[in-house]
């Protein structure tokens, strides 16, 4: 650390708020933040991916709890369909079957890019829409089935 | 960090740690995953509606024993690599993040573990738990 501190943000040609003290002392260019960053469709593609992902995870606990109540007997399962097919309980489950087939198919996305295709900046924004369509689309058709077939009723 | 020795073969340096094998067992969990989570989805909609006797009855079948095992332990393998990336991209302080990394896999473990004692003993067709333990 023998270099004297530069670009002190009185040396900068731009506003100070544009420059950071770094943790060795120097002064650079802040980085862009997320409000002036344009959205554009891979960022949401990508944030949904961690946060339905996040979402399953929980899910995977209540399927656990699901299969403890069919273990524990016809009292215990009665207690846990009561409260899954509660209108709250449907709620949960409706958020996330959307969150599992939005996680299955930007996986499956992912999955195409690794191949090598679907790389350039129009074709990776095309195939994100397609993802974030058909886990729309899936998840109501899901539960349209269900409720016309009569399995799950409110 | 400190005592590894490069290790080179074919004269390309070979990854001291984990090397690909992280990223290749996230491709080939997701892969696997893609029929069976659909399976598991269609699964869903046979039981919903069929009561306590309609979900003892899909256990007994052999298939739906099976594949169910075979879904719940690679979702929780790929579970735990996903919840390990994301601790490791927000948490930076050493011991939180040991501890969390530490708490994530205890948790996919137990919940494995359960998991295939439940489904186990419903494809066996058992006495309901706690009276049927020594079953």
């Amino acid at each position: 650390m023998s270099e004297p501190l530069s670009g002190s943000p009185a040396d900068q040609a731009g506003p100070p708020q544009f420059y950071t003290p770094q943790p060795n002392g120097r002064v650079r260019p802040t980085s862009p933040h997320l409000q002036i960053w344009r959205w554009h469709v891979t960022m949401l593609g990508s944030i949904l991916h961690r946060i339905t992902g996040s979402g399953l995870a929980g899910g995977v606990v209540l399927v656990a709890l699901w299969l403890g109540a069919l273990a524990f007997g016809p009292e215990a399962y009665e207690t846990f369909v009561g409260l899954a097919g509660s209108p709250l309980g449907l709620i949960v489950w409706f958020a996330l079957s959307l969150a599992g087939f939005y996680h299955l198919a930007s996986g499956v996305r992912h999955l195409i890019w690794d191949t090598g295709a679907g790389l350039s900046p129009k074709g990776a924004s095309t195939l994100t829409t397609i993802t974030l369509v058909f886990a729309v689309v899936a998840t109501l058709t899901f539960w349209g089935w269900l409720f016309a077939s009569g399995k799950v009723t409110l | 960090m400190s005592a590894h020795r490069s290790v080179y073969r074919k004269n390309v340096k070979v990854a001291e740690r984990k090397g690909a094998g992280g990223w290749l067992a996230e491709r080939l969990s997701s892969l696997v995953l893609v029929p069976l989570t659909l399976w598991a989805l269609w699964s869903a909609a046979m039981i919903a509606g069929t009561g306590y006797e309609g979900a003892l009855d899909w256990f007994v079948q052999p298939l739906n024993a099976w594949l169910l095992a075979a879904t719940w332990l690679v979702t929780l393998w790929h579970m735990n690599m996903g919840i390990t990336v994301i601790v490791e991209d927000y948490i930076h302080k050493r011991s939180t993040l040991g501890l969390l990394l530490g708490l994530n896999t205890l948790l996919c473990l137990s919940l494995a573990v359960i998991g295939l004692l439940f489904i186990t003993r419903l494809a066996l067709g058992s006495d309901p738990l706690p009276a049927g333990f020594g079953v």
